[in-house]
């Protein structure tokens, strides 16, 4: 048996666990600089707040219902996904983490243990209640696919209540019936476009089509989802996560970037990201990938990008500024309103493996970028940096709606009162 | 927490510490203090109305979620959107206070409330930290 437990809209619940004044109000979360609305609470997506609308848009509408807008606060997410999953494991031994708010399970050899699936799944939703304040659902299926799917009526449709079953044809029919092929895992929106032609709407449909023919009119991709609709498992989750082969950090800007300083310190920004995760995976960077653009929207799109090979890999923050500082005046212009930018490790070595060179010493100094990490991981992020990143961060994340950290900066503790009445 | 080791060093080189592999004992408070720390999470507290029970303006509470609410257990609680610590009074369903010049609050059906979790320790900081500083008034 699998199962899938997620969280109900995660970012927005989690705004709610440390601030009890909008527990009961409608709350929206917002992307990256403010973009676009990335999480909408229960109570906002019954007033008919819609997601992924950007919010210049809808400003209206949130105003006219008195919704609570935050901004992302990753700090606060981090920390309360952590928790959960932490809870999570406590009920099964095989646990795979999804993604920041959704971690799948394998039972296996449960059979005998577990007799009651639905009152296993409650169980689980309890204690994630209890402890971390966050409302999950919980899907149980024979297969990934299915456990996906459970979890989707389990949140969506009515009389499930947080918790939904397949354990057997029938309980697959009756969900997968009232689900859209658009919802099935692993089907996107093309695949579902081109199924709705052929008539094939729900997810139960798409089960009784042959395997065979699938895979010939789409791909492996989708035969397989086709079986794992049918109870036949064949998705695995890697079972070592091997490192990553590239490392990007870019982002856009809150403000257009007109002069080559600030595009430079921008650039050096993502580079020291960019550092510290190859740092993170024992990695070194060999190739580094910069680029920098106008946004395509206006009238001359610009973009440029340089690739920057180190003689020697390296790991260290310092050395991939230089290597910005080298190339920034090939990629700043003039009179471009700079959009967007940003770095990437395009060719990483481990660590572990390093070939030395003979006529050039490895510079790349382990101990000061330990003593980096350390710090900024002791005193939060961008506590030191590396002198180009700069001071006047103008470029830098709006997050003008931002919450405290309550569980990471002790200076944003919740406050609890202890007189009569605040 | 992590207590920084200090080595004892006979000050001649070439004989390593007797000390150097322990260095990496250390007391930890989270380990004294923090029995759930997934469940765990950790609040200032401000005022005065539970002083009798030893819970100051200022003091850190360390509240933990997990736990089962027992009568009389200092509690910190959702009041009407508003994080509270009180003692919980089960049998007539109130909150009360560790303070003669605070009266009990019943809790009635109109009202929002929560348990959040059980006041496990409290910390007073007999010097000002400069962490928190910013908090403090």
């Amino acid at each position: 048996m699998y199962a899938l437990v997620d969280a109900v809209s995660f970012y927005a619940s989690a705004e709610k666990v440390f601030d009890p004044s909008i527990r009961n109000q409608p709350v929206v979360v917002l992307t990256n600089n403010d973009g676009c609305i990335c999480a909408v609470c229960p109570i906002a997506r019954k007033l008919g707040i819609p997601k992924f609308e950007p919010y210049f848009k809808v400003k209206w509408l949130l105003q006219k219902h008195g919704v609570v807008v935050r901004s992302s606060n990753y700090e606060l997410y981090a920390d309360l996904s952590e928790r959960m999953m932490n809870v999570i494991a406590r009920y099964c031994d095989d646990q795979y983490i999804y993604s920041i708010d959704e971690s799948f399970l394998y039972f296996k050899n449960y059979d005998c243990l577990i007799k009651d699936w639905h009152a296993y799944g409650h169980e689980i939703r309890k204690a994630i209640w209890k402890e971390t304040k966050l409302p999950v659902g919980v899907g149980f299926g024979t297969t990934s696919t299915l456990a996906k799917a459970a979890n989707h009526a389990a949140k969506k449709l009515q009389g499930y209540n947080g918790v939904a079953v397949i354990n057997s044809t029938n309980s697959a029919k009756v969900i997968l019936q009232q689900m859209s092929v658009n919802d099935v895992w692993g089907v996107g929106r093309k695949i579902s476009k081109r199924l709705n032609h052929q008539g094939i709407n729900n997810a139960f449909q798409l089960s009784t089509l042959s395997p065979k023919a699938i895979r010939k009119e789409f791909s492996v991709v989708t035969e397989r989802t086709v079986n794992e609709l049918n109870g036949i498992s064949c998705l695995s989750w890697d079972e070592v996560k091997e490192p990553k082969q590239q490392i990007f950090s870019m982002r856009s800007f809150g403000q257009r970037i007109l002069d080559v300083y600030s595009l430079q310190a921008a650039l050096s920004k993502h580079g020291c990201i960019v550092g510290k995760k190859v740092r993170q995976q024992s990695s070194l960077v060999k190739k580094l990938l910069i680029f920098a653009s106008s946004s395509p929207h206006d009238t001359h799109y610009y973009k440029q990008s340089m690739i920057y090979q180190f003689p020697v890999a390296t790991d260290n923050s310092c050395d991939i500024a230089q290597a910005i500082s080298t190339v920034i005046n090939e990629i700043f212009v003039p009179e471009v309103r700079f959009y967007r930018c940003g770095v990437g490790a395009i060719e990483l070595e481990s660590r572990q493996f390093q070939q030395s060179d003979l006529f050039m010493p490895d510079k790349s100094n382990p101990a000061l970028m330990t003593c980096l990490d350390k710090i900024n991981n002791r005193f939060g992020q961008g506590t030191l940096k590396v002198c180009a990143e700069s001071h006047h961060e103008m470029w830098q994340m709006k997050r003008h709606f931002l919450s405290p950290q309550y569980t990471s900066n002790w200076k944003d503790i919740p406050k609890i009162s202890c007189s009569d009445r605040s | 927490m992590k207590v920084i080791p200090i080595y004892i060093e006979a000050g001649i080189s070439g004989f390593e510490s007797p000390a150097a592999e322990y260095k990496e004992l250390g007391l930890s408070l989270d380990q004294l203090l923090i029995k759930h720390p997934n469940a765990t999470f950790i609040g200032q507290a401000s005022g005065q109305s539970m002083e009798e029970i030893g819970i100051f303006d200022g003091d850190l509470l360390i509240v933990d979620r997990s736990l089962t609410l027992k009568d009389g257990d200092i509690i910190v609680a959702n009041f009407n959107g508003c994080f509270v610590c009180k003692i919980i009074d089960k049998v007539q369903a109130r909150l009360l206070s560790a303070s003669k010049d605070h009266r009990p609050v019943k809790i009635s059906a109109e009202d929002d409330f929560q348990v959040e979790g059980i006041v496990t320790r409290s910390i007073r900081l007999h010097h000002k930290s400069s962490e928190l500083t910013a908090c403090m008034r």
